[in-house]
């Protein structure tokens, strides 16, 4: 185990290196970085299944280092999360081989160094079991990916977006390490094993479950703390969107497994009804404000939100089942969280490499200048429609399987709740579980239709080339484990339901009792609840096959070529419905939440009967930025401007502010 | 598992659900005071339908080619799951993998209306989406409110605890909250037009516009299959009399046969007395669904 663990961290220390050695030959740099990161993924791979498949033993063990041991622990959640990265690392840093060639002459050397980084930092932040190193491994991995979404920084907006991303996450860690501060003063215990079960009064103890909440929450981009994910993931390269969306925004997921599961334990029932609050406002408002983008990437990375969204409404739902010490439930719904989480992980990797994929074909990001591109591309169309229906939650793909596990440990809310209203509550929760996931379908069909099908909308898209094959064997890869997850779920709910197993108020080995390979059987309610997904994908496969019977028997039908009718004229792209118009329904119901500005203009010209050029725009509101941020940055510059006339140039002045300063404290300090 | 049964299940559903269509066409027609089609009529469209040649307008990818085979798979898959005249011994029929099933097919349609690249398609599909959107989670309301009381999510147990309960204020409540969802889903009227696909009304009729002769034969099958699959739920869960897949006798069937027929009636009935309301008018006629189906939880 330990080996495995060693020359995962060695492989992806040589990525670091070796990219400077030859940073003047980006081809030779290129090859040894990613295949440097390839071995190391496949490590972690190794590593996560030897935890998996082991005994259930942890693996403790501690380096010496000039501040303290390092201690790092090897458990199965740390193995869940590993594994997600593993696999992910692995197709990335693949499709990196053919995708950073455009990089060749722009940094190249630095970005393949730091990519390497990224992982190695990743991986530290999931097994360092010490608060210290911890929180040096987690600033490394906002440092590290922040130069990498600054890496071109002559596009415009790519800075803000770094540094906006940079300065939202250090209010995170700031949050996160005040957490961390007043658990181990409490406990008087650095390390991750003695935090545990920590005693601590109740305000401290629901101050630090807010920080963590906090802190936490705004690595993940839970809404309102999400500004700067759709900003900083679009900015970076595709390769390393993958792996911010996929796996880093997770390790604030497993942050918060590790303080609401172990180191707070049971809490009481408002915690989880505060974590549900959030949850379901990032999932209907993400999904939401990802339906009207039209950014290919900034409309994966507000996905991001909606699923991380929904992560965290089995993680609320698992909460409140603990505070009624329901193990049960809670063990579903923490399964379900968690599958959700490596789902996502995977699905939502593919889409960014997919969309990385047409960005590199097409070179555009704008859906609505794309179109028809299934054509010229068509194993990129493919592999991104499997990740669509996998994210919006279609059987038989694993997103489906997650999304059933999470309906189905909130079915069991309702009777958790107490009162009426919290009954109403829990099941309009659920009921927008479902809004989300409709709409999440609506948005995919709208990526799907009008990037990849119809006809080209601009000459970029109707030159587009497929990507080589590098590229097409990462996504393939991960196209494979979401199927794979759908179709035969047993294995990786056996990996959760051991990610979770131990800990207190949760039982998933009685959750999981009655499973076999065929069924998901859950013991819950007056029983019967189970899902069958290799039985569910034969039967739509028998389906499909019956729908071809049909066809056959009815004889040979001709098939015949004709142009689309257009009333008689030759057909365009510009007929085509777009993105914008595909939306529109949706834009027009929830208004009050979107707020979309419409802008019609017309050109004017001297003869009013001949036809004038109309431009259509619509712009969404951003209302976070509007009402909380705006603000919030007005108020910092206004007391940063007050504060400045305390500056006023002169020596004696701060001399005599030193003075004043002295004697208050000599009070402060006489009278304690 | 009694795989004959889950075939004889299928084969009944699919071979009547054209029937069912046509007795809904054919009472439509009365109470407009016409004669209509015969009871027969869909069995003689869908079959001239299937054995046409086709026109694919060049712009087309596999997609529009694969779609109706996937709508059809979605529908077929539906009608295993759902309980209708026997036990099946299909475990895992539960409401989300009804609804996700569904869901399944219209991805795939919705998308293959873009392929063709006209703007009627598009706009068909971008309101079938937008229709689906309000309809989902009020379908999901509606259900829950059966399966909070049943404790189980799956169909069979629901319906077996609901011919237990018998007629209850909340599941009335929730039944006039399904019908809604019921009509929307089978893109009626007051939602939608099954009979046009004019501009106006063009929601479903719209996206499988660039459809023509074996596909559209295929996709006008699927819907009746979906169409009858919704009508067993309703009749299975809020009209709970003696479900035949629990008793098993030749007189549940016939009554269960009846209760299917009256329903398509009803929704007959309904299509003639209410207006096509305007496209941005149907959220509200689905809030009220929702809201009804969250009395019926509340008067649990």
């Amino acid at each position: 185990m330990k080996l495995w663990y060693v020359s995962a961290l060695c492989f992806y220390a040589l990525g670091i290196c070796s990219p400077l050695f030859a940073a003047k030959r980006p081809a030779v740099s290129n090859v040894l970085a990613h295949f440097a990161a390839v071995l190391g993924s496949l490590a972690l791979l190794g590593l996560s299944l030897t935890i998996i498949t082991g005994n259930g033993e942890t693996l403790r063990f501690a380096w010496f280092a000039p501040l303290g041991d390092i201690l790092v622990t090897l458990d199965g959640l740390s193995a869940l999360f590993l594994l997600a990265l593993g696999v992910v690392g692995t197709a990335a840093s693949i499709y990196a081989v053919g995708y950073t060639k455009e990089y060749y002459g722009h940094r190249f050397a630095s970005m393949a160094s730091l990519y390497n980084a990224f992982l190695l930092s990743i991986v530290l932040v999931l097994t360092v079991s010490q608060v210290f190193y911890f929180i040096i491994a987690w600033e490394t991995m906002t440092l590290v990916s922040f130069f990498l979404v600054n890496h071109e920084f002559e596009k415009a907006g790519n800075t803000k977006a770094a540094y906006q991303y940079i300065l939202m996450t250090h209010v995170g860690t700031a949050f996160i390490v005040a957490a961390f501060l007043i658990l181990s003063s409490s406990v008087e215990s650095l390390d991750f094993a003695g935090l545990a079960g920590a005693q601590l009064p109740g305000g401290l103890r629901n101050l630090v479950f807010a920080c963590a909440l906090l802190g936490f929450g705004t690595k993940a981009g839970v809404i309102p703390m999400h500004v700067w994910l759709p900003e900083a993931h679009p900015a970076a390269p595709s390769h390393v969107s993958a792996l911010m969306s996929g796996v880093m925004i997770k390790t604030a997921i497993y942050g918060m497994c590790r303080f609401f599961l172990e180191f707070l334990g049971t809490g009481p029932q408002w915690w989880g009804v505060v974590v549900l609050a959030l949850a379901i406002v990032s999932s209907v408002l993400g999904v939401l404000y990802a339906c009207v983008q039209h950014d290919l990437k900034r409309l994966l990375a507000y996905h991001s939100v909606e699923n991380i969204g929904i992560i965290l409404l089995g993680v609320g739902s698992g909460m409140v089942f603990m505070s009624r010490g329901q193990a049960l439930p809670a063990a579903l719904a923490w399964m379900a969280a968690l599958y959700h989480v490596f789902n996502h992980a995977v699905f939502k990797s593919l889409l960014f490499l997919g969309a990385g994929s047409v960005l590199h074909g097409s070179g555009t990001k704008d859906i609505e200048h794309m179109g028809g591109l299934i054509k010229r591309m068509p194993v990129t169309a493919l592999l991104f429609l499997i990740g669509a229906v996998a994210i919006s939650a279609l059987p038989p793909l694993s997103g489906f399987v997650s999304e059933w596990l999470t309906f189905q440990s909130m079915f069991h809310l309702p009777a958790a709740m107490s009162g009426l209203l919290g009954k109403l509550w829990a099941v309009i929760l659920i009921a927008l579980l479902g809004l989300t996931g409709a709409l999440a379908g609506a948005c995919f069909v709208k990526v799907v239709g009008v990037t990849f099908l119809a006809k080209p909308r601009s000459a970029g898209a109707a030159k587009a080339h497929e990507a080589p094959v590098s590229m097409l064997a990462g996504m393939a890869g991960l196209a494979a484990v979401c199927v794979a997850a759908g179709v035969c779920p047993q294995w990786m709910l056996a990996v959760v339901g051991r990610a979770v197993a131990g800990l207190k108020g949760v039982d998933s080995a009685g959750m999981l009792a009655q499973s076999d390979w065929l069924t998901t059987m859950l013991p819950l309610g007056s029983g019967g609840d189970s899902l069958a997904m290799p039985f569910v994908a034969v039967l739509l496969l028998a389906g499909c096959l019956m729908a071809l019977g049909f066809a056959r028997l009815a004889g040979k039908a001709k098939v015949v070529t004709g142009e689309t009718w257009t009333c008689g004229i030759v057909p365009t792209a510009r007929m085509e419905y777009s993105a914008t118009g595909f939306t529109e329904p949706i834009r027009r119901v929830f208004k009050a939440i979107l707020r979309p500005v419409v802008e019609i203009k017309a050109e004017k010209e001297p003869n009013p009967y001949h036809g004038v050029r109309m431009t259509f725009s619509v712009h969404i509101t951003n209302i976070f930025n509007e009402w909380i941020y705006n603000p919030l940055c007005e108020g910092v510059m206004f007391l940063a401007e007050n504060f400045k006339r305390i500056q006023g140039g002169s020596l004696q002045v701060y001399i005599g502010y030193i003075m004043v300063f002295t004697v208050i404290v000599l009070i402060v300090s006489n009278r304690g | 598992m009694p795989y004959e049964s889950l075939l004889i299940q299928v084969v009944l559903v699919l071979l009547l659900a054209p029937l069912v269509q046509g007795v809904i066409k054919n009472t439509k027609a009365r109470f407009q005071s016409r004669r209509g089609p015969g009871y027969l009529q869909p069995y003689y469209d869908y079959a001239k339908f299937l054995r046409k040649d086709y026109v694919v307008s060049p712009t087309t990818s596999w997609v529009f080619h694969v779609a109706p085979y996937v709508y059809f798979g979605a529908a077929v898959a539906a009608a295993l799951f759902v309980p209708t005249l026997m036990n099946t011994g299909v475990t895992f029929n539960n409401l989300f993998i009804l609804v996700y099933v569904f869901a399944l097919g219209r991805f795939f349609l919705a998308a293959a209306s873009l392929d063709a690249g006209s703007a009627f398609g598009g706009m068909g599909g971008s309101r079938e989406m937008y229709i689906a959107v309000l309809v989902e989670p009020i379908l999901m309301l509606t259900l829950f409110s059966v399966a909070m009381g049943a404790q189980t999510t799956t169909l069979s147990g629901m319906a077996a605890w609901a011919s237990g309960t018998g007629l209850t204020f909340s599941g009335l409540l929730a039944a006039l909250a399904f019908l809604i969802v019921l009509v929307a889903e089978t893109g009626r009227i007051p939602v939608d037009n099954p009979d046009t696909h004019l501009e106006l009304t063009m929601i479903h009729e719209g996206m499988v516009l660039e459809y023509s002769g074996r596909p559209t034969g295929l996709i006008f099958w699927a819907a009746s299959v979906k169409q009858l699959v919704l009508i067993v739920v309703f009749v299975n869960l809020f009209v709970p009399w003696a479900p035949p897949f629990v008793e098993g006798t030749v007189l549940s069937w016939a009554l269960f046969a009846l209760k299917v027929l009256v329903t398509a009636v009803l929704l007959a009935a309904i299509e003639t007395s209410t207006n096509k309301i305007r496209l941005f008018r149907a959220p509200g006629l689905l809030a009220a669904g929702g809201v009804l189906a969250l009395l019926a939880l509340a008067a649990q």
